[in-house]
């Protein structure tokens, strides 16, 4: 297993720790006073709704994390630089566990708007097949266990998936148009009114800090699982 | 006349360094026995030489052309590794066969298992065998190809007394005629070829 | 090639995967359907074309250790791989006889289902048109998730977690009538990306 991370690199790691948590936990008490006592209930769904303020920026960083997973993965392949492996996997973990918490909630807000707790809306059943690629990927890693080889080969995978990415989405879409029963009206809200974007704003804020610190976690263990692997290599 | 040469080969597995700065040299009729404790590189080497490993420091020469790049030395090599590539549901008979459409080259399957004097074997599945008589079977690859050099890897592991011998007949006979033979062992075979080397 | 297509070939009739057995199982999967859902023929078509599809891809995923893993294991694959020249082209066969092993048994019998399952000439001939183009791109599909896959622990379930999402666009697509025109773009896009990461992978596990 390779590990050329400079002591620079993994010394911004640790420092940035404390500082992150903070910055999460404070954007997080703002986020949640907006969201859950300033901003006005929605007119039709009443209170239910506030639950969209973890809901969407969730389901927002779960794609985003598959890009940076795909991003990564191909950076590895230019540069062969090991980081980039320990960061696609760092991310992809964070990306099932927002890609869960978002199918989670949306199912949660589900129940009161529609009266059941999934529907196969082409947006929720594409999240889900997202959770597949994701686990696919973790899987894939787990399952090989000459890690050198686990971090090229998985790499690969992510790429195939990112390209998969819109094919699936186009598909489901198109699938969607035919099966659409009628009785439930989709989920499309024309405007957002301003009272609800502050606080959606700062939640994303939140939600992204969080993220990073997660991520940095991950990462930190990621290089401390390495480092274990090459002791026990050496030996 | 062929000429083998190995020049400063050293090769990486991962951030491990298995092979460092080989070098030697054998001609036609000579052969090799590598020994080396077990992980010490010896398969890896006969990877190298087999161009299945193509990521290596060094140059290998085969009558002075570089093999990475020699289109044909493919065809100038039998390689009979740890596996032994046969299909455990098949019968020994239909194993032949499958060798015989890969190989390109047909032969007399009865005469074949004489070698080994394992000729009552022919219809019998692979799963039913020892692995003394699968490790006999798959070194008659050795027969399918018309190669100039063997890269054996572990080939005396589970042979008894008796087919050892036969073995080492078959390289002899093999180095009489010219060819090049590598030996991977971790046993000592009290002097019986010549050329040794420890990695 | 051809000595390795016919290699493949006589290694799946001796280890008795022959046309009948496969064809056998295509006609099982789809006998089922009458005891499960009734003798209802609006019923029956309607659910053909979509268990047509789930035996297709049962067949092309339960086999899918045998393109490449079982010859890396047994080290079948070092001799193939030294015989033939170009990685490509031993992808390429493997695609050919896993098509012609586990799928052309399925539209020998097509005919014959579609009178089982009351299915007119016209939509059978258009169901026909979707499996064929389908099945290439399901094949190449799970070829290069086997040769990704081949120094994994040896569980069928990881594959299918892996497969079952990129086959989707497929089943999707393949249950509308009118689609094999996408069917075929999907598969040809497969094939490239196919290509490219079986190589990638068989390369890697050789080494």
């Amino acid at each position: 297993m390779n590990l050329r991370l400079t002591n620079k690199q993994i010394n911004i790691i640790e420092k940035a720790n404390p500082f992150l948590i903070v910055s999460t936990i404070v954007a997080f008490t703002f986020g949640l006073y907006f969201s859950l006592l300033q901003s006005p209930p929605d007119y039709i769904q009443g209170d239910s709704m506030r639950i969209m303020y973890i809901h969407v920026p969730s389901a927002w960083f779960a794609l985003m994390a598959y890009t940076i997973l795909a991003g990564s993965s191909v950076l590895w392949f230019i540069t062969r630089n090991p980081i980039f492996s320990i960061i696609a996997r760092s991310i992809a973990q964070i990306g099932m566990i927002f890609t869960l918490i978002s199918l989670v909630t949306g199912s949660i807000w589900g129940k009161p708007t529609w009266g059941v707790w999934w529907v196969w809306d082409a947006r929720l059943t594409s999240m889900l097949l997202l959770f597949f690629l994701y686990l696919a990927y973790i899987f894939l890693w787990q399952s090989i266990t000459n890690k050198d080889l686990a971090s090229k080969i998985s790499a690969a995978l992510a790429i195939v998936g990112f390209v998969n990415i819109p094919i699936i989405k186009f598909s489901v879409d198109w699938w969607n148009t035919l099966h659409q029963p009628a009785t439930i009206s989709k989920l499309s809200s024309p405007s957002i009114d301003i009272s609800m974007m502050v606080p959606l704003f700062i939640m994303t804020l939140a939600t992204f800090l969080f993220l990073v610190t997660v991520f940095f976690i991950r990462l930190r263990i990621e290089i401390l699982d390495n480092k274990i692997l090459r002791i026990r290599e050496v030996k | 006349m062929n000429e083998l040469k190995i020049e400063d080969l050293t090769c990486y597995r991962g951030d491990n360094l298995v092979l460092k700065d080989l070098n030697t040299k054998l001609k036609s009729g000579d052969s090799l026995v590598i020994r080396g404790s077990n992980g010490s590189g010896k398969t890896t080497l006969l990877r190298v030489l087999s161009n299945f490993i193509k990521s290596y420091n060094g140059k290998i020469l085969f009558n002075d052309h570089n093999v990475l790049e020699d289109a044909n030395y493919r065809n100038c090599f039998n390689f009979v590794g740890q596996k032994n590539s046969l299909k455990d549901n098949l019968s020994v008979k239909n194993n032949l066969k499958l060798w015989e459409i890969v190989y390109k080259k047909n032969i007399p399957y009865s005469k074949l298992l004489d070698d080994f004097n394992i000729s009552h074997l022919m219809e019998r599945d692979v799963a039913s065998l020892s692995d003394g008589q699968k490790k006999c079977i798959s070194l008659l690859r050795l027969n399918f190809t018309e190669s100039k050099i063997w890269y054996l890897d572990e080939p005396f592991v589970f042979l008894d007394e008796e087919n050892s011998q036969i073995l080492i007949e078959k390289i002899k006979n093999f180095n009489n005629n010219n060819g090049i033979v590598i030996i991977t062992s971790n046993i000592n075979l009290h002097n019986t070829f010549t050329n040794e080397i420890n990695i | 090639m051809f000595a390795l297509l016919k290699r493949d070939l006589y290694l799946a009739l001796y280890s008795s995967s022959s046309f009948f057995y496969t064809s056998s199982f295509f006609v099982l999967i789809l006998i089922i359907l009458p005891f499960l859902f009734g003798t209802n023929d609006v019923q029956l078509q309607i659910l053909f074309k979509g268990i047509i599809w789930i035996g297709l891809s049962l067949s092309i995923l339960l086999t899918m250790e045998r393109i490449f893993n079982a010859d890396y294991e047994d080290g079948n694959l070092d001799i193939i791989l030294q015989q033939n020249p170009s990685i490509e082209i031993v992808i390429i066969s493997k695609y050919i006889t896993h098509w012609i092993v586990y799928c052309l048994p399925l539209f020998i019998v097509l005919p014959m289902l579609s009178f089982l399952f009351y299915v007119s000439l016209d939509n059978i001939f258009l169901i026909f048109l979707n499996l064929f183009f389908g099945s290439f791109g399901m094949v190449f599909i799970v070829t290069f998730v086997s040769a990704l896959t081949l120094g994994a622990k040896r569980t069928i379930f990881l594959k299918a977690i892996i497969v079952i999402p990129l086959f989707i666009p497929f089943l999707i697509f393949g249950t509308n009538l009118e689609s094999w025109p996408i069917l075929l773009a999907l598969s040809m896009m497969s094939f490239v990306l196919s290509m490219y990461v079986s190589a990638y992978g068989l390369r890697l596990y050789v080494e």
